[in-house]
């Protein structure tokens, strides 16, 4: 027979006064199919606060004193941070073999590099960009950044921590984890500090461009999986605030399944021989495909 | 694309989007654009388009774009521009379906589909029986589809008979589009044409009964793949459309099925790792039948698709103890989605055997997996569990779940308990250990809670105040009282609290000094104690709240006045202008037993916001009389939201009872 948890239901209405709530506060669409885990993640909330029914929590995020405190807590609650280093390896083929090389040529002059992983979780992917920067042996010398963004705070605190387990590395080669990990236990990893020294952590809201605030612009940007959360308008809230940060000529590298039909036509698709990425264009001068 | 190509293309681009399209030549200028050499200037002319004002004129514009033979990029642009238009370009579309060009015809049609609209439906189904091309019947039939109508629905049904294939096979699929299967002896004659089998399969699994599942079982021992994964498909359909009660003699006949298929598990598991969520759905179903232990993280992994997650949920819990062991095995292997509805079935399935893994599982770096570890510890019922778990009192994320856990092993061992948590609590432990504490050790620990209220920390020393207040009512209110004048805000909110938990209307004096605090924190608390505890004396302060423009304050002032039963008539009207939605729902529900409250629910059957007008048609339910019925029911025939239409519906049901 299935689990009887004992715990308080979600009504509909309940679901849809907080999934506008949050989408009001982040843009975070919840689908409505999704009232069932929405229901599941609060539920400890309810539990930690003493709470009995699911309008009292509403109540609570809306009038309570902390208020503010809890929101953050239900969006980390929300948002599943699914990642793992090498995912998507076609595209980081693409990224290594064909925008790498590109960008050095670009930035020849000023020897910088800023690469921004936008909504980055717990950090993998953010690392996974400074291990293929450092594995295509072009940036030597350079004056490299990787910026990871995140809306949780809680995966940025493992990000900085740069530990993970065997979830993680799921899709490492053995000889990646011998050249960019240390083991710390039996089957745990840390990353090296040469690659760590490259990336930065810092809390964003993409809904809000005030949060999080980048100070360069950047010559790529990998924004994978996270537009999923968000609908249509808030989609292109994300992708004109992503431009915005962009240089022209810089690289925007979607999730497999994301493409940007229907939200925007400023950037441009580019067709590289293992993937597809976009390109904000050039405004004059620059960069032969 | 040279570099001076791409800064031209860039140009026209940016003069697209810069259009003024009030100008006079902006439409042929768009139209020029439709038939440019990149997709992006053709997407901005497309966009453009649908902003330029005499939609008809513009309509027809695009209607003749579609029938430039040669342009197919221009005619794809005008299409998608089209599919934007809405009901302007029903009609023209429409007519276009009569076009002698079975081309233009097609592309009506597809166009048609896009738009959705009903007013095409008649049409489409015209152009389905009718025309004399198989491109455009397949097309108003896929078109249908997406219409919802039922007019398309009984067409599409009759088309089923129809001798071309590709004909009945786009009918199936938009019969399965709309969710609307046809009658069983049809389905049953397209299962055995291999054409058409996996749609058949499909809609048959629209069909919630014992009959279609047995047919679908009898897919499922097929030796043919495509049919079983048909048939798994079908399956996955169908337990999400089912009763609980229909559930379980599902779940019976796939289960007997199964059991006599040696290769089951396999193809099981080869069902729950493909890239086909259907297929999976069905997958879960047969593997919660067969009950395999080595499915259960594969089960665990089909969580990654989140509209999934109550089936893996219900999958799971029907796995016994060896699939826990599974679960624990992997834990650290298995995807974030995946380890979440894995820990939850694990806590479910543990007993004391557990207990070796689960603490070699706290050593594991991720948090997500030590709080499982942690909560699973607790349902064990195992001394062995009492110590591990001690060790993690001192750790801040994981103190509170610790002493849950402790609390609840505490149930067979309290006295072990009782002394880990004494322990920690001496070595400067969190909150949450005095809280167990106090749980565990009852009146026996007041002398512990007294002293930790005058010596510790602020945490420590709020919670000691409110711990008191359960074990020691008298206690509690004494050393509340004093402790309003403690200098940490987070002590006064605890005081406060007790004051109005346990207090009655002698504590007014003492609230109003709290309703003045320097600290919202306290003024908040402040607000509901008064209305717990009685303090009536305290109204004329709340009634010049309701209309404080922060919703926190005026929602309490209203909560906290309708408590003590001194919500006047005047002042619940003006809290039901607010602006904040919450708080005129908290005035509706207060007012809902005055007459005046009544009249006002009436009026808020209006209000802007869906939840009000819900709240609004719950009172009238509860408390209106048959001279309510007349504005509710005018309320449900203009209500378009289908949260207050539930409502209102409910309330006529009520009112018209009376």
């Amino acid at each position: 027979m299935p689990f009887d948890t004992g715990k308080p239901e979600m009504s509909a209405e309940e679901f849809r006064l907080l999934r506008d709530f949050v989408y009001g506060h982040c843009g975070i669409l919840v689908r409505d199919d999704m009232k069932f885990v929405m229901q599941r993640r609060l539920w400890p909330r309810l539990e930690v606060l003493g709470l009995t029914d699911f309008s009292s929590y509403y109540r609570y995020l809306r009038f309570d004193a902390q208020r503010r405190a809890e929101l953050e807590t239900a969006i980390e609650a929300l948002t599943t941070h699914e990642t793992y280093f090498f995912r998507e390896p076609r595209q980081l083929k693409a990224f290594s073999e064909e925008v790498l090389p590109r960008l050095e040529r670009r930035n020849a002059r000023t020897k910088r590099l800023r690469i921004w992983s936008a909504g980055c979780s717990s950090g993998e992917e953010a690392y996974t960009v400074a291990m293929l920067v450092k594995d295509s042996g072009r940036f030597d010398g350079w004056d490299v950044e990787v910026h990871g963004t995140d809306i949780s705070r809680r995966v940025l605190a493992v990000a900085r921590q740069g530990e993970y387990g065997p979830s993680a590395l799921r899709a490492t080669a053995p000889d990646k984890i011998a050249r960019y990990f240390d083991h710390v236990g039996p089957t745990r990893v840390r990353v090296r500090d040469d690659i760590r020294s490259w990336v930065t952590f810092a809390h964003q809201n993409l809904q809000d461009p005030e949060t999080g605030l980048l100070v360069s612009r950047m010559d790529a940007v990998f924004c994978r999986n996270v537009m999923i959360y968000f609908d249509t308008p808030a989609r292109q809230r994300v992708l004109r605030h992503i431009y915005d940060k962009m240089v022209p000529g810089g690289y925007l590298l979607l999730g497999h399944s994301e493409n940007l039909i229907n939200l925007s036509a400023d950037f441009e698709l580019v067709h590289l021989r293992s993937d597809l990425v976009y390109r904000k264009p050039e405004l004059g001068g620059g960069l032969a495909p | 694309m040279m570099e001076e190509g791409r800064n031209a293309e860039e140009a026209r681009y940016r003069a697209l989007l810069e259009l003024d399209v009030s100008s006079p030549d902006a439409r042929e200028e768009l139209v020029a654009g439709l038939h440019d050499e990149s997709w992006r200037v053709r997407r901005a002319a497309a966009e453009g388009l649908t902003r330029l004002p005499e939609r008809e004129a513009v309509v027809e514009r695009l209607v003749s774009v579609l029938g430039e033979r040669d342009e197919t990029g221009a005619r794809n642009a005008a299409a998608e521009s089209l599919s934007a238009m809405g009901e302007h370009a029903v009609g023209p579309l429409v007519r276009l379906l009569l076009h002698p060009d079975p081309d233009q015809r097609k592309f009506a049609a597809d166009i048609l589909g896009q738009l959705g609209r009903l007013e095409a439906e008649d049409a489409l189904v015209r152009a389905m029986v009718e025309d004399v091309d198989l491109n455009v019947r397949v097309a108003a039939a896929e078109a249908l589809g997406r219409m919802g109508g039922r007019v398309a629905a009984r067409a599409l049904e009759r088309i089923l008979h129809d001798p071309e294939p590709l004909l009945q096979l786009s009918a199936l699929e938009s019969l399965a589009a709309l969710r609307h299967p046809p009658p069983l002896p049809e389905v049953v004659r397209l299962l055995a044409n291999p054409t058409l089998k996996r749609s058949a399969y499909r809609v048959l699994g629209l069909i919630p009964q014992l009959a279609a599942t047995e047919l679908v079982c009898r897919g499922l021992g097929s030796e043919s793949r495509s049919t079983r994964e048909a048939a798994l498909v079908a399956l996955g359909t169908q337990a999400l459309l089912s009763e609980s009660t229909q559930r379980s003699e599902m779940d019976a006949a796939v289960r007997l099925v199964l059991r006599r298929l040696p290769q089951a598990a396999e193809w099981v598991a080869a069902a729950l790792v493909s890239e086909d969520g259907e297929l999976k759905a069905g997958g879960l179903v047969a593997a919660a039948a067969l009950r395999e232990p080595r499915l259960a993280p594969l089960v665990a992994e089909v969580a990654q698709e989140e509209r999934l997650m109550p089936e893996v949920v219900r999958t799971l819990s029907y796995f016994g103890p060896e699939a826990g062991r599974e679960l624990l095995s992997s834990m650290d292997r298995l995807s974030f989605p995946a380890r979440e509805v894995a820990g939850q079935a694990l806590v479910e399935m543990v007993d004391a055997t557990y207990v070796p893994e689960l603490v070699q599982m706290l050593e594991w770096g991720d948090l997500d997996l030590k709080m499982v570890a942690v909560q699973a510890l607790g349902r064990t019922r195992s001394l062995d569990a009492v110590e591990p778990l001690s060790r993690l009192l001192s750790q801040s994320e994981l103190c509170a779940l610790a002493a849950r856990a402790l609390v609840s092993l505490a149930a067979s061992f309290p006295t072990q308990v009782l002394q880990v948590l004494e322990d920690a609590l001496t070595h400067g432990a969190e909150p949450a250990v005095l809280n167990a504490l106090v749980r565990v050790g009852g009146t026996g620990m007041l002398p512990l809670v007294r002293r930790t209220a005058r010596e510790a920390s602020v945490p420590l020393r709020a919670t000691a105040v409110e711990v008191l207040a359960v074990v020691d009512p008298m206690g509690g209110l004494e050393l509340a009282r004093q402790a309003l004048a403690d200098e940490a805000p987070r002590v006064r909110v605890a005081a406060v609290r007790v004051l109005g938990q346990l207090g009655d209307a002698s504590m007014a004096g003492l609230l109003k000094r709290a309703l003045g605090d320097e600290t919202m924190e306290v003024r908040l608390a402040a607000l509901d104690a008064v209305g717990e505890c009685g303090a009536v004396e305290r109204a004329a302060e709340l009634e010049a709240l309701v209309q404080h423009p922060d919703g926190a304050i005026a929602f309490r002032a209203v909560q906290s006045l309708a408590r003590l039963g001194a919500l006047r008539d005047e002042v619940l009207q003006r809290a039901v202008d607010h602006e904040d939605h919450e708080v005129v729902k908290a005035a509706l529900l207060a007012g809902a037993v005055s007459a005046e409250g009544v009249s006002l629910a009436v009026e808020l059957l209006g209000h802007p916001s869906w939840d009000v007008r819900a709240a609004a048609a719950r009172v009238l339910g509860d408390s209106g009389g048959p001279e309510c019925l007349p504005a509710t029911r005018a309320a449900l025939a203009a209500e378009m939201d289908s949260l207050a239409r539930r409502a209102l519906e409910d309330a006529v049901d009520r009112l018209s009872g009376r």
